[in-house]
Protein backbone atom coordinates (compact mmCIF):
# COMPACT_ATOMS: atom_id res chain seq x y z
CA UNK A 1 0.00 0.00 0.00
CA UNK A 2 1.33 3.39 -0.66
CA UNK A 3 0.11 6.38 0.82
CA UNK A 4 1.78 9.49 -0.83
CA UNK A 5 1.35 13.25 0.82
CA UNK A 6 0.67 14.94 -2.63
CA UNK A 7 -2.28 12.52 -2.73
CA UNK A 8 -3.03 13.21 0.62
CA UNK A 9 -3.06 17.12 0.88
CA UNK A 10 -4.91 17.48 -2.00
CA UNK A 11 -7.53 15.69 -0.93
CA UNK A 12 -7.89 17.88 2.54
CA UNK A 13 -11.20 19.20 2.33
CA UNK A 14 -12.82 15.67 1.17
CA UNK A 15 -11.54 13.45 4.31
CA UNK A 16 -10.92 16.09 6.96
CA UNK A 17 -14.01 18.30 6.50
CA UNK A 18 -16.68 16.46 4.80
CA UNK A 19 -16.63 19.18 1.94
CA UNK A 20 -19.12 18.66 -1.19
CA UNK A 21 -20.22 20.95 -4.10
CA UNK A 22 -23.65 22.24 -4.30
CA UNK A 23 -24.90 23.71 -7.81
CA UNK A 24 -25.87 26.76 -7.79
CA UNK A 25 -28.51 25.84 -10.76
CA UNK A 26 -30.37 22.88 -9.10
CA UNK A 27 -29.40 22.77 -6.13
CA UNK A 28 -27.73 19.38 -6.13
CA UNK A 29 -24.81 18.17 -3.90
CA UNK A 30 -21.68 16.17 -5.41
CA UNK A 31 -19.77 14.24 -3.19
CA UNK A 32 -16.85 13.68 -3.69
CA UNK A 33 -16.45 17.38 -4.77
CA UNK A 34 -16.36 18.00 -8.29
CA UNK A 35 -15.93 21.19 -10.67
CA UNK A 36 -19.39 20.29 -11.87
CA UNK A 37 -23.25 18.64 -11.11
CA UNK A 38 -23.63 15.33 -11.76
CA UNK A 39 -27.10 16.14 -11.82
CA UNK A 40 -27.51 18.49 -14.44
CA UNK A 41 -23.94 19.21 -15.79
CA UNK A 42 -23.82 22.79 -14.88
CA UNK A 43 -20.18 24.10 -13.93
CA UNK A 44 -21.75 26.63 -11.68
CA UNK A 45 -20.93 25.28 -8.62
CA UNK A 46 -19.48 26.21 -4.90
CA UNK A 47 -17.67 24.36 -2.48
CA UNK A 48 -20.06 23.56 0.75
CA UNK A 49 -18.65 21.94 4.24
CA UNK A 50 -21.03 19.03 4.99
CA UNK A 51 -22.59 18.81 8.61
CA UNK A 52 -21.97 15.44 9.12
CA UNK A 53 -24.88 14.72 10.80
CA UNK A 54 -26.95 11.85 9.15
CA UNK A 55 -29.41 9.02 9.55
CA UNK A 56 -28.43 5.51 9.10
CA UNK A 57 -30.50 4.02 6.37
CA UNK A 58 -28.82 0.27 6.28
CA UNK A 59 -25.36 -1.42 6.64
CA UNK A 60 -23.54 -4.40 6.48
CA UNK A 61 -20.54 -6.32 8.23
CA UNK A 62 -17.79 -6.57 6.21
CA UNK A 63 -15.69 -9.45 7.05
CA UNK A 64 -13.72 -9.78 3.90
CA UNK A 65 -12.11 -6.79 3.82
CA UNK A 66 -8.61 -5.19 1.57
CA UNK A 67 -4.87 -5.20 1.96
CA UNK A 68 -4.17 -2.41 4.96
CA UNK A 69 -7.52 -2.91 6.90
CA UNK A 70 -7.09 -6.26 8.62
CA UNK A 71 -6.15 -4.75 11.79
CA UNK A 72 -9.99 -3.46 11.32
CA UNK A 73 -11.67 -6.17 10.29
CA UNK A 74 -14.74 -7.11 10.85
CA UNK A 75 -16.28 -3.61 9.39
CA UNK A 76 -19.39 -2.02 9.94
CA UNK A 77 -20.42 0.25 6.58
CA UNK A 78 -23.19 2.19 6.83
CA UNK A 79 -25.57 3.92 4.04
CA UNK A 80 -26.35 7.38 5.09
CA UNK A 81 -28.46 9.55 5.07
CA UNK A 82 -26.99 13.28 5.61
CA UNK A 83 -29.14 16.24 6.98
CA UNK A 84 -28.41 17.85 3.56
CA UNK A 85 -30.19 15.25 1.70
CA UNK A 86 -27.48 13.45 0.13
CA UNK A 87 -26.69 9.71 0.96
CA UNK A 88 -22.53 8.03 1.84
CA UNK A 89 -21.18 5.21 2.31
CA UNK A 90 -18.66 5.54 5.48
CA UNK A 91 -17.32 3.28 7.97
CA UNK A 92 -19.16 3.13 11.86
CA UNK A 93 -16.63 3.38 14.69
CA UNK A 94 -17.23 2.96 18.24
CA UNK A 95 -20.01 0.16 17.52
CA UNK A 96 -21.15 -1.63 20.83
CA UNK A 97 -23.74 -2.93 19.81
CA UNK A 98 -25.93 -3.86 16.36
CA UNK A 99 -26.63 -0.52 14.44
CA UNK A 100 -30.50 0.18 14.17
CA UNK A 101 -31.73 1.25 11.03
CA UNK A 102 -33.06 5.07 11.59
CA UNK A 103 -30.29 5.70 14.29
CA UNK A 104 -28.70 8.94 14.43
CA UNK A 105 -24.98 9.20 13.36
CA UNK A 106 -22.39 12.14 13.33
CA UNK A 107 -18.82 12.35 11.31
CA UNK A 108 -15.60 11.70 13.62
CA UNK A 109 -11.81 11.88 12.45
CA UNK A 110 -9.92 8.54 12.27
CA UNK A 111 -6.77 6.98 11.55
CA UNK A 112 -7.91 5.18 8.06
CA UNK A 113 -4.58 3.47 6.99
CA UNK A 114 -1.15 2.87 7.47
CA UNK A 115 1.63 2.40 4.81
CA UNK A 116 3.47 -0.63 5.50
CA UNK A 117 6.92 0.56 3.89
CA UNK A 118 7.12 4.04 5.53
CA UNK A 119 4.60 4.41 8.07
CA UNK A 120 2.83 7.03 7.31
CA UNK A 121 -0.57 7.67 8.11
CA UNK A 122 -3.58 8.57 6.55
CA UNK A 123 -6.72 10.41 8.45
CA UNK A 124 -10.09 10.50 7.68
CA UNK A 125 -14.16 10.45 7.83
CA UNK A 126 -15.62 7.79 9.97
CA UNK A 127 -19.01 7.74 11.53
CA UNK A 128 -20.23 6.82 14.83
CA UNK A 129 -23.56 6.39 16.42
CA UNK A 130 -25.17 9.32 18.70
CA UNK A 131 -28.69 7.41 19.59
CA UNK A 132 -28.95 4.00 18.59
CA UNK A 133 -32.97 4.06 18.27
CA UNK A 134 -34.63 1.92 15.12
CA UNK A 135 -36.71 4.62 13.16
CA UNK A 136 -38.81 4.05 9.96
CA UNK B 1 -24.19 0.76 -43.95
CA UNK B 2 -22.09 -2.47 -43.48
CA UNK B 3 -23.57 -5.19 -41.48
CA UNK B 4 -21.62 -7.15 -38.79
CA UNK B 5 -21.10 -10.76 -38.15
CA UNK B 6 -19.68 -13.10 -35.64
CA UNK B 7 -17.32 -14.76 -37.81
CA UNK B 8 -15.74 -17.10 -34.71
CA UNK B 9 -15.24 -17.40 -31.20
CA UNK B 10 -12.70 -19.33 -29.27
CA UNK B 11 -12.52 -19.38 -25.62
CA UNK B 12 -10.12 -20.84 -23.08
CA UNK B 13 -11.71 -22.66 -20.16
CA UNK B 14 -12.21 -20.24 -17.14
CA UNK B 15 -9.51 -21.47 -14.64
CA UNK B 16 -5.95 -20.94 -12.48
CA UNK B 17 -3.30 -20.63 -14.87
CA UNK B 18 -0.08 -20.25 -12.75
CA UNK B 19 2.13 -21.79 -15.61
CA UNK B 20 0.61 -19.10 -18.16
CA UNK B 21 1.10 -15.26 -18.41
CA UNK B 22 -1.98 -12.77 -19.49
CA UNK B 23 -0.03 -13.03 -23.00
CA UNK B 24 -0.30 -16.93 -23.07
CA UNK B 25 -3.72 -16.59 -22.42
CA UNK B 26 -4.58 -14.07 -25.11
CA UNK B 27 -2.39 -16.09 -27.68
CA UNK B 28 -3.84 -19.29 -26.52
CA UNK B 29 -7.92 -18.04 -27.11
CA UNK B 30 -6.39 -16.43 -30.11
CA UNK B 31 -5.01 -19.76 -31.69
CA UNK B 32 -8.34 -21.37 -31.41
CA UNK B 33 -9.37 -18.97 -34.52
CA UNK B 34 -5.84 -19.88 -36.61
CA UNK B 35 -7.82 -20.90 -39.82
CA UNK B 36 -10.44 -17.73 -39.25
CA UNK B 37 -7.73 -15.08 -39.08
CA UNK B 38 -5.30 -16.99 -41.66
CA UNK B 39 -8.54 -16.29 -44.19
CA UNK B 40 -9.47 -13.14 -43.28
CA UNK B 41 -6.16 -10.99 -42.07
CA UNK B 42 -7.65 -8.67 -39.14
CA UNK B 43 -7.79 -4.72 -39.54
CA UNK B 44 -7.89 -4.15 -35.95
CA UNK B 45 -7.19 -5.55 -32.95
CA UNK B 46 -8.48 -4.89 -29.52
CA UNK B 47 -8.15 -5.82 -26.22
CA UNK B 48 -10.55 -6.25 -23.56
CA UNK B 49 -8.86 -5.75 -20.18
CA UNK B 50 -9.55 -4.20 -16.82
CA UNK B 51 -7.07 -4.92 -14.54
CA UNK B 52 -3.12 -5.33 -16.05
CA UNK B 53 -1.12 -2.30 -14.32
CA UNK B 54 -2.49 -4.12 -11.09
CA UNK B 55 -1.97 -7.60 -11.81
CA UNK B 56 0.77 -8.18 -14.40
CA UNK B 57 2.56 -4.38 -13.84
CA UNK B 58 2.05 -4.22 -17.61
CA UNK B 59 0.78 -1.49 -20.26
CA UNK B 60 0.99 -1.99 -24.01
CA UNK B 61 -0.50 -4.97 -24.11
CA UNK B 62 -2.72 -5.02 -27.27
CA UNK B 63 0.52 -3.96 -29.16
CA UNK B 64 2.47 -6.79 -27.65
CA UNK B 65 -0.18 -9.25 -28.57
CA UNK B 66 -0.37 -7.93 -32.23
CA UNK B 67 3.17 -7.95 -32.57
CA UNK B 68 3.64 -11.37 -31.38
CA UNK B 69 1.12 -12.73 -33.87
CA UNK B 70 2.82 -10.97 -36.48
CA UNK B 71 -0.16 -8.59 -36.88
CA UNK B 72 1.06 -4.85 -38.10
CA UNK B 73 -2.34 -3.39 -37.51
CA UNK B 74 -3.96 -0.58 -34.88
CA UNK B 75 -3.90 -2.35 -31.54
CA UNK B 76 -5.80 -0.77 -28.72
CA UNK B 77 -7.16 -1.98 -25.39
CA UNK B 78 -10.39 -0.88 -23.90
CA UNK B 79 -10.59 -0.16 -20.02
CA UNK B 80 -14.19 0.32 -18.53
CA UNK B 81 -13.67 -2.56 -15.74
CA UNK B 82 -15.37 -5.67 -15.85
CA UNK B 83 -17.32 -3.86 -18.74
CA UNK B 84 -14.01 -4.05 -20.57
CA UNK B 85 -15.41 -6.68 -22.88
CA UNK B 86 -19.02 -4.87 -23.41
CA UNK B 87 -16.49 -1.76 -24.37
CA UNK B 88 -14.51 -3.40 -26.68
CA UNK B 89 -17.33 -4.76 -28.33
CA UNK B 90 -18.94 -1.71 -28.84
CA UNK B 91 -15.88 -0.13 -30.40
CA UNK B 92 -15.12 -3.08 -32.92
CA UNK B 93 -18.66 -2.75 -33.93
CA UNK B 94 -18.22 0.66 -34.58
CA UNK B 95 -15.10 -0.04 -36.84
CA UNK B 96 -17.30 -2.00 -38.87
CA UNK B 97 -20.13 0.01 -39.19
CA UNK B 98 -18.65 3.10 -40.41
CA UNK B 99 -15.78 1.14 -42.88
CA UNK B 100 -13.04 2.15 -41.21
CA UNK B 101 -11.95 -1.46 -40.70
CA UNK B 102 -13.64 -4.84 -42.86
CA UNK B 103 -12.46 -7.30 -39.81
CA UNK B 104 -11.68 -6.52 -36.07
CA UNK B 105 -10.09 -9.35 -34.05
CA UNK B 106 -11.32 -8.91 -30.23
CA UNK B 107 -9.47 -10.60 -27.25
CA UNK B 108 -10.56 -10.66 -23.71
CA UNK B 109 -7.80 -11.65 -21.14
CA UNK B 110 -7.33 -11.32 -17.81
CA UNK B 111 -5.25 -12.65 -14.62
CA UNK B 112 -6.61 -13.10 -10.82
CA UNK B 113 -5.86 -16.05 -9.54
CA UNK B 114 -2.28 -15.21 -8.65
CA UNK B 115 -3.62 -12.77 -5.77
CA UNK B 116 -4.76 -13.76 -2.02
CA UNK B 117 -8.37 -12.32 -1.30
CA UNK B 118 -7.58 -9.41 0.47
CA UNK B 119 -5.17 -8.16 -2.02
CA UNK B 120 -7.62 -8.63 -4.41
CA UNK B 121 -10.47 -6.61 -2.92
CA UNK B 122 -7.91 -4.15 -3.12
CA UNK B 123 -7.44 -4.01 -6.96
CA UNK B 124 -11.28 -4.53 -7.64
CA UNK B 125 -11.79 -1.59 -5.26
CA UNK B 126 -10.32 0.63 -7.91
CA UNK B 127 -13.33 0.51 -9.34
CA UNK B 128 -14.39 3.45 -6.57
CA UNK B 129 -13.87 6.77 -6.53
CA UNK B 130 -10.52 7.61 -5.61
CA UNK B 131 -10.51 10.39 -3.08
CA UNK B 132 -13.02 9.17 -0.78
CA UNK B 133 -14.85 5.15 -1.20
CA UNK B 134 -11.56 4.03 -2.08
CA UNK B 135 -9.60 5.62 0.77
CA UNK B 136 -12.08 4.71 3.89
CA UNK B 137 -11.36 0.96 2.51
CA UNK B 138 -15.13 0.34 0.88
CA UNK B 139 -15.06 -3.09 -1.13
CA UNK B 140 -17.37 -3.92 -3.60
CA UNK B 141 -18.81 -6.87 -1.65
CA UNK B 142 -19.76 -4.04 0.61
CA UNK B 143 -21.63 -1.89 -1.66
CA UNK B 144 -23.65 -4.53 -2.81
CA UNK B 145 -24.42 -5.68 0.51
CA UNK B 146 -26.07 -2.56 1.15
CA UNK B 147 -27.93 -2.77 -2.25
CA UNK B 148 -28.88 -6.41 -1.18
CA UNK B 149 -30.45 -5.01 2.22
CA UNK B 150 -32.09 -1.90 0.46
CA UNK B 151 -33.47 -4.91 -2.19
CA UNK B 152 -34.69 -7.12 0.87
CA UNK B 153 -36.34 -4.33 2.47
CA UNK B 154 -37.87 -2.60 -0.65
CA UNK B 155 -39.79 -6.42 -2.29
CA UNK B 156 -39.80 -8.22 0.92
CA UNK B 157 -37.33 -10.83 0.34
CA UNK B 158 -35.45 -13.24 2.46
CA UNK B 159 -32.21 -14.24 1.96
CA UNK B 160 -33.55 -17.85 0.22
CA UNK B 161 -34.82 -15.01 -2.68
CA UNK B 162 -31.36 -14.45 -3.71
CA UNK B 163 -29.89 -18.34 -3.27
CA UNK B 164 -31.90 -19.03 -6.43
CA UNK B 165 -29.33 -17.60 -8.37
CA UNK B 166 -26.25 -19.39 -7.15
CA UNK B 167 -28.51 -22.57 -7.43
CA UNK B 168 -29.31 -22.55 -10.80
CA UNK B 169 -26.20 -20.82 -12.11
CA UNK B 170 -24.26 -24.05 -10.59
CA UNK B 171 -26.91 -26.33 -12.08
CA UNK B 172 -26.13 -24.49 -15.68
CA UNK B 173 -22.29 -24.64 -15.51
CA UNK B 174 -21.94 -28.56 -14.50
CA UNK B 175 -22.89 -29.07 -18.09
CA UNK B 176 -20.59 -26.34 -19.41
CA UNK B 177 -17.13 -27.59 -20.61
CA UNK B 178 -15.22 -24.15 -20.30
CA UNK B 179 -16.80 -24.04 -16.17
CA UNK B 180 -14.62 -23.22 -13.29
CA UNK B 181 -17.17 -24.13 -11.02
CA UNK B 182 -18.12 -27.24 -12.68
CA UNK B 183 -20.32 -28.54 -9.73
CA UNK B 184 -24.29 -28.36 -8.44
CA UNK B 185 -24.64 -26.90 -4.98
CA UNK B 186 -28.06 -27.07 -3.11
CA UNK B 187 -29.64 -24.77 -1.16
CA UNK B 188 -28.59 -25.09 2.23
CA UNK B 189 -24.72 -25.36 1.16
CA UNK B 190 -25.58 -21.82 -0.46
CA UNK B 191 -27.35 -20.51 2.42
CA UNK B 192 -24.71 -21.58 5.33
CA UNK B 193 -21.70 -20.83 3.21
CA UNK B 194 -18.97 -18.32 4.61
CA UNK B 195 -20.28 -14.43 5.04
CA UNK B 196 -18.42 -12.00 3.11
CA UNK B 197 -20.07 -8.70 3.92
CA UNK B 198 -23.36 -9.64 5.77
CA UNK B 199 -26.00 -10.41 4.31
CA UNK B 200 -23.39 -11.48 1.24
CA UNK B 201 -22.54 -14.94 1.25
CA UNK B 202 -19.86 -16.81 -0.46
CA UNK B 203 -21.71 -18.26 -2.98
CA UNK B 204 -23.49 -14.62 -3.98
CA UNK B 205 -20.03 -13.94 -4.95
CA UNK B 206 -18.01 -14.12 -8.46
CA UNK B 207 -15.42 -16.47 -8.60
CA UNK B 208 -12.54 -14.92 -9.51
CA UNK B 209 -10.12 -16.80 -12.01
CA UNK B 210 -8.11 -16.61 -15.34
CA UNK B 211 -9.34 -16.22 -18.66
CA UNK B 212 -9.18 -15.25 -22.43
CA UNK B 213 -11.68 -15.48 -25.04
CA UNK B 214 -11.42 -14.07 -28.34
CA UNK B 215 -14.31 -13.24 -31.54
CA UNK B 216 -13.41 -12.16 -35.31
CA UNK B 217 -16.05 -9.79 -36.15
CA UNK B 218 -16.44 -8.81 -39.57
CA UNK B 219 -18.52 -7.10 -42.32
CA UNK B 220 -20.76 -8.85 -44.56
CA UNK B 221 -18.90 -9.70 -47.42
CA UNK B 222 -16.14 -11.51 -45.90
CA UNK B 223 -18.37 -13.49 -43.33
CA UNK B 224 -19.67 -14.88 -46.63
CA UNK B 225 -16.32 -16.57 -47.01
CA UNK B 226 -17.14 -18.76 -44.22
CA UNK B 227 -19.43 -21.56 -44.86
CA UNK B 228 -20.93 -21.99 -41.13
CA UNK B 229 -24.33 -20.19 -40.34
CA UNK B 230 -24.03 -16.29 -39.91
CA UNK B 231 -24.68 -14.66 -36.48
CA UNK B 232 -25.52 -10.80 -37.01
CA UNK B 233 -25.08 -8.29 -34.38
CA UNK B 234 -28.12 -6.40 -34.62
CA UNK B 235 -26.61 -3.57 -32.47
CA UNK B 236 -24.82 -2.91 -29.30
CA UNK B 237 -25.53 0.14 -27.16
CA UNK B 238 -24.16 1.48 -24.17
CA UNK B 239 -24.63 4.09 -20.99
CA UNK B 240 -23.06 5.00 -18.34
CA UNK B 241 -25.15 6.46 -14.97
CA UNK B 242 -22.85 6.06 -11.49
CA UNK B 243 -23.79 4.77 -8.50
CA UNK B 244 -27.37 4.23 -7.32
CA UNK B 245 -28.28 1.69 -4.76
CA UNK B 246 -31.65 1.19 -5.75
CA UNK B 247 -31.76 0.90 -9.22
CA UNK B 248 -29.26 0.29 -12.40
CA UNK B 249 -29.92 2.97 -15.08
CA UNK B 250 -27.13 2.93 -17.23
CA UNK B 251 -28.63 -0.67 -17.88
CA UNK B 252 -31.78 0.02 -18.01
CA UNK B 253 -31.11 2.46 -20.47
CA UNK B 254 -28.68 0.39 -22.58
CA UNK B 255 -31.80 -1.88 -22.48
CA UNK B 256 -34.48 0.23 -23.85
CA UNK B 257 -33.64 0.29 -27.41
CA UNK B 258 -34.15 -3.90 -26.85
CA UNK B 259 -37.39 -3.73 -25.82
CA UNK B 260 -39.06 -5.58 -28.41
CA UNK B 261 -36.36 -7.56 -29.45
CA UNK B 262 -37.43 -10.98 -27.70
CA UNK B 263 -34.29 -12.68 -27.17
CA UNK B 264 -34.69 -16.30 -26.64
CA UNK B 265 -31.89 -16.18 -24.34
CA UNK B 266 -29.83 -13.96 -22.22
CA UNK B 267 -26.46 -13.57 -20.69
CA UNK B 268 -25.89 -10.86 -17.63
CA UNK B 269 -23.11 -9.68 -15.27
CA UNK B 270 -23.86 -11.30 -12.05
CA UNK B 271 -21.34 -9.93 -9.96
CA UNK B 272 -23.67 -10.82 -7.12
CA UNK B 273 -26.69 -12.37 -6.33
CA UNK B 274 -28.65 -9.14 -5.95
CA UNK B 275 -26.76 -7.35 -8.97
CA UNK B 276 -28.48 -10.52 -11.15
CA UNK B 277 -31.90 -9.49 -9.75
CA UNK B 278 -31.37 -5.67 -10.39
CA UNK B 279 -30.19 -6.37 -14.20
CA UNK B 280 -33.10 -8.59 -14.43
CA UNK B 281 -35.33 -6.27 -13.04
CA UNK B 282 -33.90 -3.51 -15.48
CA UNK B 283 -34.36 -5.38 -18.57
CA UNK B 284 -38.19 -6.43 -18.12
CA UNK B 285 -38.33 -9.34 -15.44
CA UNK B 286 -40.91 -8.33 -12.73
CA UNK B 287 -39.45 -6.33 -10.08
CA UNK B 288 -38.49 -8.15 -7.07
CA UNK B 289 -39.46 -11.88 -8.62
CA UNK B 290 -37.06 -11.84 -11.32
CA UNK B 291 -34.42 -14.94 -9.37
CA UNK B 292 -37.97 -16.83 -9.69
CA UNK B 293 -37.79 -17.41 -13.22
CA UNK B 294 -34.85 -17.71 -14.20
CA UNK B 295 -34.64 -21.28 -14.69
CA UNK B 296 -37.78 -21.14 -17.37
CA UNK B 297 -36.17 -17.56 -19.19
CA UNK B 298 -32.78 -19.28 -20.06
CA UNK B 299 -30.70 -16.88 -18.55
CA UNK B 300 -26.92 -17.32 -18.04
CA UNK B 301 -26.64 -21.12 -19.31
CA UNK B 302 -23.11 -20.74 -19.10
CA UNK B 303 -23.65 -20.51 -15.67
CA UNK B 304 -22.84 -16.63 -15.49
CA UNK B 305 -19.69 -15.38 -13.43
CA UNK B 306 -20.37 -17.25 -10.76
CA UNK B 307 -19.97 -20.73 -11.73
CA UNK B 308 -18.27 -20.34 -15.14
CA UNK B 309 -16.25 -17.82 -13.68
CA UNK B 310 -15.51 -14.61 -13.65
CA UNK B 311 -12.14 -13.41 -15.73
CA UNK B 312 -12.69 -9.57 -15.14
CA UNK B 313 -12.77 -7.33 -18.28
CA UNK B 314 -12.72 -10.03 -20.42
CA UNK B 315 -15.99 -11.59 -19.51
CA UNK B 316 -18.63 -9.62 -21.84
CA UNK B 317 -15.73 -11.76 -24.86
CA UNK B 318 -17.11 -14.88 -23.14
CA UNK B 319 -20.60 -13.61 -23.11
CA UNK B 320 -20.13 -12.44 -26.46
CA UNK B 321 -18.68 -16.13 -27.19
CA UNK B 322 -20.99 -18.06 -25.83
CA UNK B 323 -23.79 -16.42 -27.52
CA UNK B 324 -22.90 -16.90 -30.99
CA UNK B 325 -21.75 -20.59 -30.29
CA UNK B 326 -25.55 -21.01 -28.45
CA UNK B 327 -26.79 -19.65 -31.81
CA UNK B 328 -24.65 -21.48 -34.16
CA UNK B 329 -25.27 -25.11 -32.04
CA UNK B 330 -21.72 -25.55 -31.21
CA UNK B 331 -22.18 -24.60 -27.19
CA UNK B 332 -20.32 -27.17 -25.53
CA UNK B 333 -22.99 -27.12 -22.13
CA UNK B 334 -26.30 -26.39 -21.87
CA UNK B 335 -28.00 -25.54 -24.88
CA UNK B 336 -30.83 -22.42 -25.60
CA UNK B 337 -34.00 -23.88 -26.74
CA UNK B 338 -34.82 -22.06 -30.07
CA UNK B 339 -31.99 -20.37 -30.17
CA UNK B 340 -32.91 -18.05 -32.86
CA UNK B 341 -31.92 -14.52 -30.63
CA UNK B 342 -29.95 -13.66 -27.74
CA UNK B 343 -28.28 -10.96 -25.73
CA UNK B 344 -25.84 -9.76 -23.50
CA UNK B 345 -25.61 -7.31 -20.97
CA UNK B 346 -22.03 -6.15 -19.74
CA UNK B 347 -21.75 -4.29 -17.20
CA UNK B 348 -19.18 -2.97 -14.32
CA UNK B 349 -19.23 -5.11 -11.43
CA UNK B 350 -21.50 -2.54 -9.67
CA UNK B 351 -23.68 -1.90 -12.54
CA UNK B 352 -22.85 1.76 -13.23
CA UNK B 353 -22.00 1.28 -16.99
CA UNK B 354 -23.75 -1.54 -19.50
CA UNK B 355 -23.69 -2.31 -22.91
CA UNK B 356 -26.06 -4.71 -24.52
CA UNK B 357 -25.42 -6.57 -27.32
CA UNK B 358 -28.41 -8.06 -29.52
CA UNK B 359 -27.53 -11.13 -32.42
CA UNK B 360 -29.49 -12.99 -34.27
CA UNK B 361 -29.28 -15.85 -37.14
ZN1 LIG C 1 -27.16 20.92 -11.01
Amino acid sequence: MKILPPKIWRNKETQYSLTATQCQSCGAYTFPPRHVCNKCGSFKVTKKKLSGKGTLITFTYTHQVRTGFERDAPIYFGLIRLDEGIEIVAPLVDVDEEPKEGARVEAVFRKLRVDSHNGLIEYGTKFRLIDNEQRN
Amino acid sequence: MSEVFVTGASILKVDRYYENNIIDLAIGAISGLAEEISIVHPDILILANAYSESTTEQVLLSEKIASSLGLRVPAIRTEQGDASGGSAIFTAYSFLKSGIAKSVLIVGAEKLSDFPTNHLNDILAENLDEEYSYRIGMTQSSYAALQMKLYMKTYGVGYDYFAEWPYQMHKNASENHYAYLKFQVDKDTIMKSQIISDPIRLFDTAARADGAAAILLTNGELARKFSESKVKVENVYGSSFGYSMRELVAVREAWLPWRDFKPNFIEIHDSYSVIAAMILDEIGFERGKSLYNIADSQVNLSGGLKARGYPGGATGVYQLAEAYMQLTGTFKGKRAKNAERGAVVSTDDLGKVAYTIGLSR
